[in-house]
């Protein structure tokens, strides 16, 4: 069986890691309410900046805490990773459920995401935003992990 | 589709990890076959027939709402 797009499965334990890393550190420095731009200050090269004061820049170097950039780098690199690579072995059936994981969770992502733009609003809806970015991923992961193990159970 | 697959396996005396290692797939594979939620395409289809020594028929048939 041909399988496109997915990695050698020596990528997956790495990829757990980066993904749970990272939503621990994200759930971690949302429940304490840190700023994370005020953490890891450098020099980053910003494609383009538009400040509160002062006219938009585009290809500038500014200074960014780069704590948040890289929690949402381990977030969606790791569940990339999670997600598509091989399994130890792979074959045509766990090829289907993890397209299958895939389609419900487009579906129960956006499905949640029009509830919530329907009523939530303002600021909470920009929290809404953020989860966003990360959730058709944790959904999928979520859903591929358990189909995977739901089928290992009752044998014989 | 309805299959026989588990009856096979119980003649050969094969658990559904054997079976699955002697084809190459998952257990997961097999077990979603026997319970019936999963067609397996025709390339396994043919594989799982070939090591029992049967025609594909034997193993899998038709229902009437397929």
């Amino acid at each position: 069986m041909e399988t496109n797009y997915l990695l050698p499965n020596k990528y997956k334990k790495l990829g757990w890691i980066l993904f749970i890393l990272g939503i621990l550190g994200g759930v971690f420095i949302y429940v304490i309410g840190f700023d994370p731009t005020e953490y890891l200050k450098m020099n980053v090269l910003s494609f383009y900046h538009d400040p509160y004061i002062g006219e938009p820049t585009f290809f500038k170097i500014i200074e960014n805490g780069v704590l948040d950039e890289l929690i949402s780098i381990f977030i969606i690199l790791g569940g990339l990773l999670v997600g598509f690579t091989k399994e130890k072995i792979e074959d045509e059936f766990i090829y289907k459920l993890r397209k299958d994981s895939l389609v419900w969770a487009l579906i129960v992502n956006y499905s949640i995401l029009m509830i919530t733009i329907l009523f939530v609003f303002d600021l909470a809806f920009f929290h809404v935003l953020m989860f966003n970015m990360f959730t058709p991923l944790l959904f999928f992961v979520i859903r591929f992990t358990t189909l995977k193990s739901k089928y290992l159970r009752n044998e014989e | 589709m309805k299959n026989r697959l588990k009856v096979q396996r119980a003649m050969h005396d094969l658990t559904q990890a054997g079976l699955a290692e002697k084809i190459g797939v998952t257990r997961q594979s097999i077990n979603a076959i026997e319970k019936g939620k999963y067609v397996p395409s025709t390339v396994l289809a043919l594989k799982i027939a070939k090591l029992f020594n049967e025609s594909v028929e034997n193993i899998f048939t038709l229902e009437d709402d397929d």
